[in-house]
C-alpha cells in the first residue's frame, strides 16, 4: 500500500518530467507560433540514446542486431550526452520540415504536417534499426546509490528523487538563462516580435535553430528520465507523452514558463491519485483536465488571454 | 491491378479527408474526426454482434439492419457533437486542435477501459453485408458521392458563402450578419456524421473494431489528407485521402522502409505543393476544356 508521502513523490516527479517535456515546445512555440509534432519522436531517441549510452545493447530484431556502444557511460553523464545528440535531432528537424516551409512563407497549418512526418521518419527509422521491442535501463544505472530511501517512515525510489531532482536542475538552469543571459533575453525578444527583434540586430534565424536545439535537448532529458523511471517500451512510446506534454503546455497557458511547471506539477499529481482500480482510465485525467480548463479558461491557468485586435 | 481491398480503404480515407475538411474550409481546424470515427465503428460492431435481431447470424448481414446503424451512428454523432460543439468552437486555431485531440484520446481511453468495448482486443468478428470487397467499395462509393455532392450543394449555398466569410475574417463575418456560431456548428455536426457512417461501414469492412482505430496519430493523418489534397474545394480531400491512403500500401514491397518513405511524403508534399494537389487554378485550367461550361458573363 502506497502511502500519501508515495504518492505525493510520484506525482511530482512525474509532473516535473511533464514541466519539462512541454517548456521544449514552449520555445518553438513561442518563437516561431506553430507546434512541433516531432517533439515526442525526440523524447523517444532522447531515452533511446541514454540507453546505448549507459552501455545497452541492441536487441535481436533491428537492422543493429547485438550492436553496442564499445564504452560504457555512468547516467549522470549519458543523460546530458543524450540530450545534445536529441538538440541535435531536433535541429535536423528544423532544417526538413520547418525551414523549406518558412523560405516559402507558408501557412501555419503545413507545419503541423510536415513536423508529424518528420516524426513519423524518426519513429520508424528507431524500429528499423532497434527493432520494436521496448528496452529498460539496467537496475543499476543510478550507480551506488540505494533503490530507495527511507523519508519520513515512507521508502521513495530513488530514481523519483533523481528524476525530480534533475528537472527542477534543468527548469532552474533554463530560466536562469532565459532571464538572465544576452542568448536568452534575445530569444524573448523574437518570441516577443520577430520583425522589431530583427531590426534591434537579432539575428532571429539563429534564435530559431537556438530555440530548436534547447527543445530538442529538454525533450531528449525527459526521454531519458522517463526512460529510467518506468522503461522504454518501443519506439512510439514517446509519441502518447508528446500528447500529454502538449496538454501540460496547454494547460499551463501556451508560452507562459511558470504555467507549465504548475501544469506538469498538477497533472502528474492528479495522475497518481487515479486509484490502482482505474488505473485504465489514467491516460485520459490530463485530456479530461485539459479539456475542462480550455472551456473554462482558454488561455490556460496562467496564460495571457488573447486579445484579439481590429 | 490495384486490390479492391486497397480502393476500399482508399474511399473510406476520402470520406475522412471530406469529415476534417467541413470545418477547415470555415477556419475551423478540429481534429475530432478519428473519435466520431471511432464512436460509428462501436456502433456497428456493439449492434451487429450484440443484438441478435438485427440478423447478425445470418450468412449475409442484411442490408436493412445495415442501414438502421449508419442512422443511429450517425444520430449519435450528431447528438455528440451538438452537445460539446457549443463550447469547443468558442476556441480558436491551435487550441481547437487540441481541445478536439483531447476530446479523441478521451474517447480513446473510454474505449479502451469501458466494460462492454472489449478492451485492447476489441470487438471481433463482426458480420459482413457484402460477400466481397466489390460490395464493400459500392457502398463507400455511394456515401462518398452522397457526401461529395452535399459539399458541393454546400459550398453554392448561404452556408458556403458564410464559410468562407468566416474562413477569411470571422469578426468581419459576425459583423455582417453571420451567425458564426450556427455555422461552425453546422460545418462541425456534419463533419461528425460523415465520419461515424464511415466508421459503420469500416467496422464491417475490416470485421474487427478496437481503439487503435481512433487515435491522435489518426488526428493528424486524416488532416494531412486535406492539406495534402488541397484546403480550397472538396475535392481537394478526396484526392488526399486516395492518395494517401494508397501510399503507404503500395509501398508494402518495400517492406521496413515503406513508413520512413511515407513520412518522407508527407514532409517534402507541403513544400512543392503549398496549396495541396487541387488547386482553385488547376480547377479553373480544367474548366475551361468542360464542354458545356456557361458562357461567362460580359464585364
Amino acid at each position: 500500500m502506497d502511502t500519501l508521502l508515495q504518492i505525493l513523490f510520484n506525482g511530482l516527479s512525474v509532473g516535473a518530467v511533464y514541466a519539462l517535456f512541454a517548456l521544449g515546445y514552449t520555445l518553438v512555440f513561442s518563437v516561431l507560433g506553430v507546434i512541433n509534432f516531432a517533439q515526442g519522436a525526440v523524447f523517444t531517441l532522447g531515452a533511446y540514446f541514454t540507453y546505448l549510452l549507459i552501455g545497452g545493447a541492441v536487441g535481436a530484431n533491428g537492422l543493429l542486431a547485438g550492436l553496442a556502444l564499445p564504452f560504457a557511460l555512468p547516467f549522470w553523464l549519458a543523460l546530458p550526452l543524450a540530450g545534445l545528440a536529441a538538440a541535435l535531432v531536433s535541429l535536423l528537424v528544423e532544417a526538413v520540415a520547418f525551414r523549406p516551409l518558412r523560405r516559402r512563407r507558408a501557412e501555419p497549418l503545413l507545419y503541423l504536417i510536415t513536423s508529424l512526418g518528420a516524426g513519423v521518419i524518426l519513429v520508424n527509422l528507431i524500429q528499423l534499426l532497434m527493432g520494436a521491442e521496448g528496452y529498460s535501463l539496467p537496475a543499476d544505472s543510478l550507480g551506488a546509490l540505494p533503490v530507495a530511501l527511507n523519508l519520513g517512515g515512507a521508502q521513495v525510489r530513488t530514481v523519483q528523487l533523481v528524476l525530480l531532482g534533475v528537472s527542477a536542475l534543468v527548469l532552474i538552469g533554463l530560466t536562469l538563462w532565459l532571464e538572465g543571459s544576452r542568448g536568452g533575453k534575445a530569444l524573448q525578444a523574437v518570441s516577443e516580435d520577430a520583425t522589431t527583434a530583427r531590426l534591434l540586430g537579432i539575428d532571429s534565424d539563429g534564435m530559431i535553430l537556438l530555440s530548436f536545439a534547447v527543445s530538442g535537448f529538454l525533450a531528449g532529458i525527459s526521454g531519458g528520465l522517463v526512460g529510467l523511471s518506468i522503461s522504454i517500451t518501443g519506439p512510439y512510446f514517446g509519441i502518447g507523452f508528446g500528447l500529454k506534454a502538449l496538454g501540460v503546455l496547454v494547460l499551463g497557458g501556451l508560452g507562459s514558463v511558470p504555467g507549465a511547471v504548475l501544469a506538469g506539477l498538477i497533472i502528474g499529481l492528479a495522475e497518481a491519485l487515479v486509484p490502482s482500480e482505474l488505473s485504465g482510465y489514467k491516460d485520459a485525467v490530463a485530456f479530461a483536465f485539459l479539456f475542462a480548463v480550455l472551456l473554462l479558461r482558454p488561455q490556460g491557468l496562467l496564460g495571457r488571454p488573447q486579445v484579439t485586435k481590429v | 491491378m490495384i486490390d479492391p481491398t486497397l480502393l476500399v480503404q482508399m474511399v473510406l480515407g476520402a470520406l475522412l479527408g471530406l469529415s476534417v475538411y467541413l470545418p477547415l474550409s470555415g477556419g475551423q481546424l478540429s481534429l475530432a474526426t478519428p473519435g466520431f470515427y471511432a464512436i460509428g465503428g462501436y456502433m456497428a460492431a456493439l449492434l451487429s454482434t450484440g443484438w441478435p435481431a438485427l440478423g447478425g447470424a445470418a450468412p449475409l448481414y442484411p442490408l436493412p439492419s445495415l442501414l438502421l446503424e449508419l442512422g443511429l451512428a450517425g444520430a449519435l454523432a450528431a447528438a455528440v457533437a451538438l452537445a460539446i460543439g457549443g463550447p469547443v468552437l468558442k476556441l480558436r486555431g491551435i487550441y481547437l486542435a487540441i481541445a478536439t485531440i483531447s476530446l479523441v484520446e478521451i474517447l480513446r481511453v473510454l474505449n479502451l477501459n469501458l466494460p462492454f468495448t472489449g478492451g485492447a482486443v476489441g470487438i471481433f468478428a463482426i458480420p459482413q453485408p457484402f460477400s466481397d470487397p466489390a460490395g464493400y467499395l459500392g457502398a463507400a462509393l455511394l456515401l462518398l458521392l452522397l457526401v461529395g455532392l452535399l459539399c458541393q450543394r454546400l459550398e453554392g449555398m448561404r452556408f458556403g458563402r458564410a464559410q468562407a466569410a468566416i474562413r477569411d475574417d470571422e469578426l468581419a463575418a459576425s459583423c455582417m450578419g453571420i451567425d458564426t456560431a450556427r455555422v461552425k456548428l453546422t460545418a462541425f455536426v456534419i463533419s461528425a456524421v460523415i465520419a461515424a457512417l464511415t466508421g459503420v461501414l469500416s467496422a464491417h469492412f475490416l470485421n474487427t473494431w478496437n481503439a487503435r482505430q481512433g487515435s491522435f496519430d489518426a488526428s493528424i493523418t486524416t488532416l494531412a489528407f486535406v492539406v495534402f489534397g488541397g484546403s480550397r474545394s472538396w475535392l481537394g480531400p478526396i484526392a488526399g485521402g486516395l492518395a494517401l491512403t494508397a501510399v503507404p500500401e503500395l509501398l508494402r514491397p518495400i517492406g521496413d522502409l515503406r513508413l520512413i518513405v511515407y513520412g518522407l511524403v508527407i514532409v517534402v508534399g507541403p513544400v512543392f505543393f503549398p496549396q495541396g494537389l487541387i488547386t482553385p487554378e488547376l480547377l479553373k485550367g480544367l474548366a475551361r476544356w468542360w464542354p458545356w461550361r456557361q458562357r461567362e458573363a460580359a464585364p
